[in-house]
């Protein structure tokens, strides 16, 4: 290997550090109005007039939509129910109600304040059991519990063998709950649109982690030809889910757009971007676990509530059972609606929050039984997906013995609460695994007379460096350096299907495509020889890849040394390895930092972050970076990474995923760091001062 | 002058020319901009000493972003509390968003786009690319400005003295083991040049 597996500066750095990167938000077009949006304050309530003369009299304001006016549907704004740009009745504190187009955002602010709006307020919910009980306010016609992908009026259920069997098969049983909070993506680039047309064809400059995607949806719902629509995403501001199709904002910027025959630049403020657009969704789990004195797991059941918001965005699924060998499984999720800000997608939407309940509950059994935390998970952890099918490529066991060798895990770990100072140190951690997937995308490659290679890939670089990971798997494959490649990326005029930066996908699906486009490129050389002069060669791939018989997973294991101060309530980390069997890593410099980055969002997630509401009113309490709490220099501590190249026959040279897997295990390691100091266990996340002092009361 | 395009402020920034006035307005905007009041404010950005009638409501992020096309300074949040939009102002760093252009008249303001001199990048830019600091690049422009002030008056920190200095610079990539050793890179590479020897 000549470029993959060598650590090399991301391509585009330089622009990133002189302030060149051109964002979404910096596109300055002439004649361009701004726009803002009004919202709701109430949590539900039903719009009985809505009068904006006073508004559109105000100098300078070109254009205001509401849901009188614009009946335009945002289909991926809802994968349930029919939601518009607007909708009426308004269901959580932060529904969108108006639109405002002016000549400054000055002005379009003030335009704001003089819409007036009569509502009829109705009785609300945000919480996801409280939503379920008779009687409850339904948010939707049909009730609160959202559909199944088919249709029924279920919990997502997922079943193996027969848990009552196991129950009675079991030594001891173990029941307990754990909560998790609304935590936001809170990438630092706010949400932000500038939509423009020239005729009928409209340009669309995206903070997306999808071009592709989001002009599929433009198209979709403005009823346009997708090649009416360019999306543009030079550079974007960290994605972190739920990016990887069009945004409310988009839609109303171009109908805006089209309204006032002018340039529309749509930017959230971040109150608007924590309260209005999504967050990981809240969950409470309720588990039983059947396990043989030895240690042996017979059974695991959950019943989980996921609260969704009103609008059905992400799947609301509550993963982390999947990390264990057990004969029998039985998980019901129910994903409810809630007059509460929209959950859906952010980094391993599903994980973090369920593997903090099993990784804890794991953990309290080990403990009870008297085993090791680590030799209880070397003893139960998955082998096989499911206890079925074989992994394409395993390296989670190497990964807890590396991981715990680098941790010194048998030196540091000690009998829980074994400090009896004031700061009592503790060690703890968990495991995570995530599903790594192939598949449809495509890459173009041409080659012209200079010599130079030009890669047209559909990539958005949302942070991971991928445009810089395509230009090595090209530069692999062609066996040429670098710098002899140019990445064309981020907008849909000029690049192939891409399949989008979600779900950890990139680097697997479309790094494949470059490798399928260099070989076609390559076959065509063959034939025909070397472009000269004026001459160009054109490769192109959308290969399909798929995997039968097999799964493919990620893995990794966690381990963290704490220290809590027992009178004030304060965790700190004082020590952190995280190994990952990532299959190959292509490119080891921005590889190290996605974990360290995923692992401190982690962190973050486990002991402050939350959005708050409060019950009285519906009205979210917190939103912001410093309500919210989000990690800063002063609370992020050094992470030590490892990676378990474990060999795995699919993906571009072996490339498993990475993006997502490092927020998984950490928020449970922290947790069961946290009881092996204190001998208590926190089951409600954040792991706030307030919970740290509660419970050790 | 209604406008200023890039091009034409940094060749005033190159040649360090004298005073331009400058009267910026978004355009069709006149009415109400009747309304709002303006201050005529001399300031240097980035070395170049320019006159400039602002509204008395604007930020230094609003007047740098949306008036002097200088958009490498970043906008969070617009209330203090992620950093982004750091600049120097003579110097020490500011919260661009939470500062009105007013407040500036006098003074000397450097930005992102004035690290560089011509293609020669600051160490401090160097070390952010070789130890991958920028991950998204959101926050990087305000780390910068940050660690510039840090290093000028602290030429030496210690890891801890650079978190502490950073701390007001949010990152949600969370890359922060990668920015504090970026810094500290930086500055030993400029004791390596203030020495006298080739930092490579």
């Amino acid at each position: 290997m000549s470029a993959v597996g060598r650590p090399t500066p991301r391509i585009d750095a330089v622009s990133r550090v002189t302030g060149a990167a051109r964002y979404a938000g910096d596109v300055r077009l002439p004649g361009m109005l701004f726009a803002r949006v009004l919202r709701s304050p109430h949590p539900h309530a039903r719009m009985l007039a809505i009068r904006t003369a006073r508004a559109l009299a105000l100098p300078g304001v070109k254009g205001i939509i509401t849901h009188q006016n614009c009946r335009v549907v945002w289909s991926s704004g809802d994968t349930r129910n029919t939601r518009y740009l607007f909708n009426n009745p308004v269901r959580f504190v932060g529904d969108a109600v108006a639109a405002v187009a002016a000549t400054s955002v000055h002005i379009a602010e003030e335009a704001l304040g003089l819409i007036e709006v009569e509502y009829e307020r109705l009785p609300f919910l945000v919480d996801a059991e409280a939503a379920l009980a008779d009687g409850a306010v339904p948010i939707h016609e049909g009730g609160n519990l959202s559909r199944t992908d088919d249709g029924h009026l279920v919990p997502m259920a997922y079943r193996r063998g027969d848990v009552e069997e196991g129950f009675r098969a079991s030594d001891r049983i173990f029941e307990d709950q754990y909560s998790s909070a609304h935590v936001n993506n809170a990438q630092m680039e706010p949400r932000v649109s500038v939509a423009a047309w020239e005729g009928d064809k409209l340009t669309v400059y995206a903070s997306t982690q999808g071009i592709s995607n989001c002009q599929r949806d433009l198209a979709n719902d403005l009823e346009l030809k997708p090649e009416q629509v360019r999306v543009v995403c030079e550079y974007m501001g960290g994605g972190f889910g739920n990016k990887n199709q069009c945004h409310d904002f988009d839609l109303m910027a171009a109908v805006l757009a089209r309204e006032t025959g002018a340039p529309v630049r749509l930017e959230l403020t971040r109150k608007e971007d924590y309260i209005a657009v999504h967050g990981r969704w809240p969950t409470r789990q309720y588990y039983k676990v059947g396990v043989k004195a030895d240690g042996t797991l017979q059974a695991i059941q959950l019943r989980g509530y996921s609260a969704m918001g009103p609008y059905r965005k992400g799947s609301g699924a509550i993963s982390g059972t999947e990390l264990y060998t057990c004969p029998h499984i039985e998980t019901l999720v129910h994903p409810v609606y809630t007059n509460t800000a929209v959950a859906a997608n952010y980094r391993a939407p599903a994980y973090p929050q369920g593997v903090f309940g099993i990784e804890s509950l794991m953990d309290h059994i080990a403990h009870e039984l008297k085993i090791n935390p680590l030799d209880f998970r070397l003893k139960n952890a998955t082998r096989k997906y499911q206890d079925k099918l074989p992994y394409t490529s395993y390296g989670l066991e190497e990964c807890m013995r590396r991981g715990a060798e680098a941790f010194d895990w048998s030196g540091r770990w000690r009998a829980p609460a074994s400090d009896t100072g004031i700061r009592k140190r503790g060690v703890g951690m968990a495991m995570g695994a995530f599903h790594s997937r192939v598949g449809r995308s495509s890459a173009v490659l041409r080659l012209d007379g200079s010599g130079r290679y030009w890669l047209h890939v559909g990539v958005t670089d949302v942070g991971t460096g991928a445009k810089t990971t395509m230009a090595l798997i090209a530069a692999e494959a062609l066996g040429v350096p670098v710098e002899k490649i140019t990445v064309i990326s981020g907008d849909t005029d000029r690049c192939p299907y891409s399949i989008g930066e979600s779900g950890s996908r990139t680097t697997n699906f479309t790094g494949q495509a470059v490798i399928e486009a260099v070989r076609d490129l390559q076959r065509q050389i063959a034939e025909k020889g070397l472009p000269t002069g004026e001459g160009t060669i054109v490769g192109s791939a959308t290969p399909e890849p798929r995997l039968e018989g097999a799964a493919r997973y990620a893995f990794a294991a966690h381990f963290v040394e704490v220290e809590v101060d027992v009178e004030l309530g304060h965790l700190r980390v004082l020590k952190y390895v995280a190994a990952h069997d990532s299959g190959r890593i292509v490119n080891p410099l921005t590889a190290v930092s996605q974990v360290k980055g995923g692992v401190t969002m982690g962190i973050g997630m486990a002991l402050h972050e939350a959005l708050h509401y409060d019950p009285w009113s519906g009205v979210p309490l917190n939103p912001g970076y410093y309500g919210a709490r989000v990690m800063t220099h002063l609370d992020a501590p050094d992470v030590e990474v490892i990676f378990v190249e474990t060999e795995d026959a699919h993906g571009p040279y072996g490339a498993k995923t990475l993006g997502e897997p490092p927020i998984i295990p950490s928020v449970a390691a922290i947790a069961n760091a946290f009881f092996n100091a204190t001998g208590r266990r926190i089951k409600d996340l954040p792991m706030s001062r307030e919970r740290i002092l509660e419970v050790l009361a | 002058m209604s406008d200023l395009t890039r091009r034409d402020f940094l060749q005033a920034s190159a040649a360090g020319i004298a005073a331009t006035a400058l009267t910026p307005a978004a355009p069709g905007a006149a009415a109400a901009q009747a309304a709002a009041p303006r201050t005529r404010i001399r300031v240097a950005v980035n070395g170049a000493e320019l006159v400039v009638d602002v509204e008395d409501r604007w930020t230094v992020a609003e007047l740098l972003r949306d008036h002097l096309q200088l958009t490498g300074t970043k906008i969070g949040c617009d209330r203090g509390e992620c950093g982004a939009c750091t600049v120097l102002l003579d110097g020490s760093p500011i919260y661009a968003c939470s500062y009105l252009a007013v407040w500036t008249s006098g003074r000397g303001l450097t930005t992102v786009e004035g690290l560089a001199s011509g293609d020669r990048l600051d160490p401090l830019q160097e070390a952010f690319i070789a130890h991958d600091a920028p991950q998204c690049g959101f926050c990087t422009s305000g780390q910068l400005m940050t660690a510039k002030a840090l290093l000028a008056s602290t030429p030496q920190p210690t890891a801890d003295e650079v978190r502490a200095a950073l701390t007001g610079n949010l990152c949600r990539c969370s890359n922060y083991n990668r920015y504090v050793e970026a810094v500290l890179a930086a500055a030993r590479t400029q004791r390596g040049a203030d020495r006298g020897e080739d930092p490579r």
